[in-house]
């Protein structure tokens, strides 16, 4: 049974409209520090949807509404003038689909130090050492650096992405359905990584592959839509080895024991 | 390149742990075997206190199983390890049971004169049923079956020390009768410990080769 740390994250009483329509309500969730937290339920259910506003990625789709905190170490990101730029430095995301710059694997990782200020070349050729280590990806890029970051397996690209994250500095990773786009091995592979991340990061993760979540995180919520036409709301949240042996809820039974998707 | 190292630890952690519950099994046998030799009641007592050890060691043992179970979905020769290794702590606390009546049984024989061919027959039962958890013990740490095969016949010679228990009572008087029983009963649970340490040794059959040794492929008729 995983033990929490203090909250990173805390998620307060959410809502989030797409232009009038109400995608998610009232969700509250905690997000403990250096563990992993999972998000599962059924397609349509919300947890991209929630995801999305923990770095404010949802502020992009124009008509798009929010209701309710997400706090970051104490600080609602959601209060007038917050430092959204700031904010995705500190809450990196890695998408479905690796979507690597069409530049160099060296360039993919220094481009967003580089963006920071950081121009000395040392400094810069010791951060993307570092994160591409971090990112289990050193050793197999180290002799073609200058190679295209687009000619690396979807396995490796999706790691780069995670170098590229980690290059600068976040406090917390958010991982969209990372692994929908690529081979059972690579996908063990980020796995396995992932464990290694967390004594540095925080993570969220968004899967529809249940079992992925029983095997990578350490706390895991439920969303579900009861009806269409209805918000995402969030059913049960809790270790995960508590809700993948005797969940509380029976709806969240109902979806992970596959009586209903 | 092994893909799922986190999972495989673990597992191998599981092993371990329940190597040592064997280990521990085997010395509650063995402080038994001592306690009987003697009729030390208070050898016996703290025999029994100390059966929590074994209870505890199938808890940890169970509840990690059954999350691994639950969370990693494992196939195959680590599904059949799992389900092995839960079998088998079962069996060893079961055993562990078995010791305490045997050590409830010794509390109650105090001031009982037991004859030489008793104590002598009692300990050649509790060293062969030792045997076989070492044997069973071996072919699960090394996962061989054919040492594992060994254990079920070692158990004719358990089986047979048992019996002779109760053809020996003579009919004499009432205190023989009360001393015989409670040695009949000391001698069931040494064959019962020996039954514990054959179904390891199955347990073991069906680990390495996915088929349940109670139930072998039928030999076909020519």
């Amino acid at each position: 049974m995983e033990t929490a740390t203090e909250n990173k994250m805390v998620i307060k009483d959410l809502t989030m409209y797409y232009s009038g329509f109400k995608a998610i309500e009232d969700v509250s969730l905690d997000v403990p520090g250096q563990r992993i937290t999972a998000l599962i339920g059924p397609s349509g259910c919300g947890k991209s949807t929630l995801v999305r506003c923990l770095n404010r990625m949802n502020d992009l789709i124009e008509g798009v509404r929010v209701e309710g905190e997400v706090v970051l170490d104490d600080e609602n990101i959601y209060r007038p003038s917050y430092d959204t730029i700031g904010l995705r430095r500190r809450v990196g995301m890695v998408f479905q689909r690796p979507n690597p710059f069409p530049k160099s694997i060296y360039e993919n990782v220094a481009y967003g130090p580089k963006l920071i200020g950081i121009k000395k070349k040392p400094e810069l050729d010791s951060i993307v050492e570092e994160s591409l280590k971090k990112a289990a990806l050193w050793n197999e890029v180290k002799a073609n650096l200058q190679e295209s970051g687009m000619r690396l397996s979807g396995g490796q690209q999706q790691r780069l992405c995670i170098a590229r994250v980690i290059a600068v500095q976040p406090e917390v990773i958010l991982f969209d359905e990372p692994c929908s786009a690529i081979d059972p091995v690579a996908t063990q592979l980020i796995e396995d990584l992932m464990a290694e991340l967390k004594a540095n990061y925080t993570m969220v993760i968004v899967t529809h592959n249940m079992q992925q979540a029983a095997r990578v995180s350490d706390f895991t919520a439920f969303m579900l839509v009861e009806e269409q036409g209805q918000p995402g709301k969030l059913i049960e949240y809790g270790d995960t080895s508590t809700i993948f042996t005797n969940p509380e809820d029976k709806r969240t039974e109902r979806y992970i024991t596959g009586r209903f998707g | 390149m092994e893909v799922r190292k986190t999972f495989h630890q673990q597992l191998d952690e599981l092993y371990i742990e329940l190597l040592k519950m064997a280990n521990t099994a085997f010395d509650v046998i063995e402080q038994t075997r001592d306690a009987f030799s003697t009729l030390d009641a208070t050898k016996a007592g703290n025999i029994i206190e100390g059966d929590d050890v074994l209870d505890e060691f199938l808890v940890r043992i169970e509840e990690t199983a059954i999350e691994l179970l639950a969370r990693q979905a494992p196939v195959a020769i680590d599904l059949r390890s799992i389900i092995v290794i839960m079998w088998s702590a079962q069996h060893l606390e079961r055993l562990g049971d078995n010791c305490v009546n045997i050590n409830k049984a010794i509390c109650n024989l105090q001031g009982y004169t037991i004859s030489p061919w008793i104590h002598e027959n009692m300990d050649e039962m509790f060293q062969r049923s030792e045997q076989m958890l070492v044997t069973s013990i071996e072919s699960l740490k090394e996962r061989d079956t054919s040492k594992a095969e060994v254990v079920p016949k070692m158990d004719d010679t358990v089986d047979r020390l048992n019996r002779t228990f109760l053809t020996s009572y003579k009919g004499e008087s009432e205190e023989e009768l009360e001393l015989i029983i409670r040695v009949v009963m000391i001698a069931r649970f040494i064959e019962r410990i020996a039954d514990h340490a054959v179904d390891i040794a199955e347990n073991v059959h069906y680990m390495v080769t996915g088929e349940f040794a109670w139930n072998p492929p039928e030999e076909p008729t020519t």
